[in-house]
């Protein structure tokens, strides 16, 4: 029984001094910077007749290459700060469903990805990349998953052979990243207080990169606005 | 086969010389240790290193790493790419750039285009990662190419190709900072029954027909979207074809090509997406299976004899017997527009004639049956050019249908119009003749034209010839990817060839034999009694 009590005494000690030490450094260190992605342009979505596969890719489908959410927002850009180490290590995964890139453009953190094929039909993995190891591995309908390994920080391209029209994005970033969603937004978290550097990039519409000042433990809001090439 | 065996091999069996006549090392300083009260294991070291077993295994591990760092030297060793220039800027700069970027003067007339060195990209390789061996390099200068304007380059002497091998890298000397890195292919498994149904199988499952077709004619639905990495576009092969595989038509070949896909194209690698490995020997064999290695071409076509009526459809069992002649086809480049990159490089004739009909049977590839639509696309066509009278004289007409003095007579077929006849004064001059009672019937199946035309045997009105038995008669093809943009004069063709109708076979064969069989034995038992009769 004493021994039972004592670890759990233990057990609760280092829990807690474990998130206290979380919070503060999450307060001390780090702010989140909400970047805001906006384009005056016209959207870019090409409409497309769909001739095979066609149960499982539908009989329609969308390249996108410039999506306009609300608000013009820009949607699918990737906002990053190189500067904030210790981002989530999470495996990134993209899926080809209903023949398309799901999500169209995953950001990671240099190491592992995993590619899903969940449409029971035959599709290959082909990446344009100069930095990273250039794949083209088939992915037939029995191999749902297939892991990948992209180590160089890269914007790579990827493509599908099969289906002419499905193009999706990895991100390779190093630092706090994510994509921005439908009205343009992107929120990096814990990023380190002071002067950080924030790059934004799109797939068409090119890179750019402002410094913002991170305060701890709030909100700092930075916009961007992308030109059409 | 490689050259520098030689050359590499003197250095290490110098050195082999030396570890085994020279003293073994050290031994004296090791002795002199021993008398200083040196630890046990020297004395141990030392008298093992006077055995000659020892030293022999010694030797040994010495010559093997030795030359294993050869061959790791290879990549730089082997040839002198300041040597190579001079022989790239002679013969290869005319395609692929004096720059290497594949943008030679000719490179526009090309498909596929010419390499484009400087990515250091390179289709057909023996290993895992995007890197190829030298000798990748090296075999693709040696055998050229099938099915492209790479020519095979063993006219020059093997030092010059290793010195375009290291001239050829040195467009890209990034792409060659890493190691190539050896494929390791699944253990061989040879062909049978279960192995070709299994790749069969595999071949279904892992979708292959997406590119290839069903059958493997290159007619898949993905076809007329696939691009390579340049962004031009690109033909998937037709692997009943192997003759025009790019990297060759061994097993060994394909197997590889199927493991580690083609770089820069849209073939991608299988090895990882197969069920079992050995899947990739069990395609292979299927692959093998649909088609022969090489195609043997005839230099004359028979026109079978028969009672029998001419059947009009084209899969009918009569044309499955009969004898087949297959005729490669040529790009027509001698007036413009020309066609450098003809589709239909061969056609495969049946033929047979009764007393009233001759017919043709006519097999060839074709990715699409088009009807075209005039601008960018043409009906596909066919036709069979034969004199429009067929004379003892070596005399005909000029093979590109015919000139302003003389005529030819063709039997044709268009998509979408069927068969007739026309008479032609050059390709600019063709005019359609009426009246001939022409028939015919055409089948497209999975990258196959299979057509029957069909004519009476003798002429029925002015410009048409009769069809003698026994007699050489003169023919030539044309035929038109209307798909790929082939009308007119960008057309696919051959020079005269000649056909020959069978005699027919008399009953006498039947008959006279055994007539001779009878008399002979009828002699031999006269022969037989009468010297019986003498004793």
């Amino acid at each position: 029984m004493r021994k039972g009590l004592t670890i759990g005494t233990a057990v609760a000690l280092v829990t807690g001094a474990a998130m206290w030490f979380a919070t503060t450094v999450g307060a001390q260190g780090g702010g989140t910077v909400e970047v805001e992605v906006k384009y005056n342009g016209a959207p870019q979505v090409e409409k497309l007749k769909v001739n095979k596969d066609t149960e499982k890719c539908g009989t329609e489908t969308t390249i996108e290459k410039v999506v306009v959410g609300g608000n013009k927002g820009l949607a699918n850009a990737v906002a990053s700060a190189p500067g904030a180490k210790g981002a989530s290590k999470a495996k990134a995964v993209i899926d080809q469903h209903g023949c398309k890139f799901v999500p169209h453009v995953v950001v990671m953190q240099p190491g592992e990805i995993e590619i899903k094929n969940s449409d029971d039909i035959l599709h290959n993995i082909h990446t344009y990349s100069t930095a990273n190891p250039s794949i083209n591995k088939a992915q037939p309908k029995f191999k749902k998953v297939m892991t990948e390994k992209l180590e160089k920080p890269e914007f790579v391209k990827v493509t599908c052979d099969v289906h002419s029209w499905m193009l999706g994005w990895v991100a390779v970033v190093p630092g706090v990243a994510a994509a921005t969603d439908t009205n343009g937004v992107a929120k990096l978290e814990n990023v380190p207080a002071g002067k950080q550097k924030i790059e934004v990039w799109h797939e068409t519409l090119g890179k750019q990169e402002k410094e913002v000042d991170v305060k701890a433990g709030s909100v700092t809001k930075v916009s961007f606005e992308m030109k059409g090439k | 086969m490689r050259p520098t065996n030689g050359r590499r091999r003197a250095p290490i069996m110098a050195h082999l010389r030396r570890c085994l006549l020279a003293p073994p090392c050290g031994v004296g300083g090791l002795r002199r240790r021993r008398r200083s009260s040196a630890p046990r294991i020297w004395t141990i070291l030392g008298a093992l290193s006077r055995s000659w077993v020892v030293r022999l295994v010694i030797c040994a591990w010495v010559a093997a790493s030795l030359s294993l760092a050869a061959d790791a030297s290879d990549v730089f060793a082997q040839g002198d790419a300041n040597a190579g220039k001079a022989i790239y800027a002679r013969k290869c700069a005319g395609c692929h750039g004096e720059k290497g970027d594949g943008k030679g003067a000719a490179a526009e007339l090309l498909v596929p285009k010419p390499r484009d060195f400087t990515k250091g990209l390179y289709k057909i390789r023996t290993t895992a990662n995007k890197v190829p061996m030298d000798q990748d390099l090296f075999k693709i200068i040696t055998d050229g190419m099938p099915g492209t304007s790479m020519p095979p380059w063993a006219v020059l002497p093997d030092k010059d190709r290793w010195n375009l091998v290291a001239y050829i890298k040195t467009f890209a000397p990034d792409a060659f900072k890493e190691a190539p890195k050896k494929l390791d292919l699944p253990k061989d498994v040879s062909s049978s029954e279960t192995s070709l149904k299994r790749g069969k199988e595999m071949f279904e499952a892992i979708e292959c027909h997406k590119c290839h077709g069903t059958e493997g004619r290159a007619d898949g639905p993905s076809r007329p979207e696939l691009k390579d990495e340049w962004g031009f576009p690109v033909a998937p092969a037709n692997l009943t074809k192997r003759w025009t595989f790019r990297g060759g038509a061994s097993r060994t070949d394909i197997a590889t090509r199927l493991a580690n896909g083609v770089l820069g194209t849209p073939m991608p690698a299988f090895l990882d997406s197969v069920e079992k490995p050995e899947d990739i020997w069990h395609l292979t064999n299927y692959i093998v299976s649909l088609g022969p290695e090489r195609p043997r071409y005839a230099t004359l076509i028979t026109v079978s004899a028969t009672k029998d009526a001419l059947p009009d459809d084209p899969n009918a069992e009569f044309w499955k017997k009969a004898t087949a002649s297959a005729i490669p086809l040529m790009g027509q480049v001698i007036v413009d527009p020309r066609n450098f990159n003809p589709v239909i490089d061969l056609v495969t004739i049946r033929a047979a004639y009764n007393d009233t009909e001759v017919a043709f049977h006519l097999t060839w590839d074709d990715p699409s049956e088009t009807k075209g639509d005039g601008k960018q696309t043409f009906p596909d066509a066919i036709s069979l050019q034969f004199p429009p009278q067929i004379t003892a004289s070596t005399e005909r007409p000029y093979f590109l249908m015919g000139d302003a003095s003389e005529a030819v007579y063709l039997l044709r077929w268009q998509q979408g119009k069927g068969v007739g006849e026309a008479s032609a004064n050059g390709p600019a001059k063709i005019a359609p003749l009426q009246g001939g009672e022409v028939s015919g019937k055409v089948a497209y199946t999975n990258g196959q034209y299979r057509l029957v035309m069909k004519r009476p045997r003798i002429a029925k009105g002015e410009g048409r010839p009769t069809f003698q038995p026994a007699v050489f008669t003169p023919v030539a093809i044309q035929a038109w990817d209307g798909g790929a943009g082939e009308s007119g004069t960008r057309m696919s063709l051959t020079s005269w060839y000649y056909l020959r109708l069978e005699e027919p076979q008399s009953n006498r064969r039947f008959v006279i034999p055994p007539v001779v069989a009878i008399l002979t034995l009828a002699a031999m038992f006269l022969v037989v009694r009468a010297a019986n009769r003498a004793r």
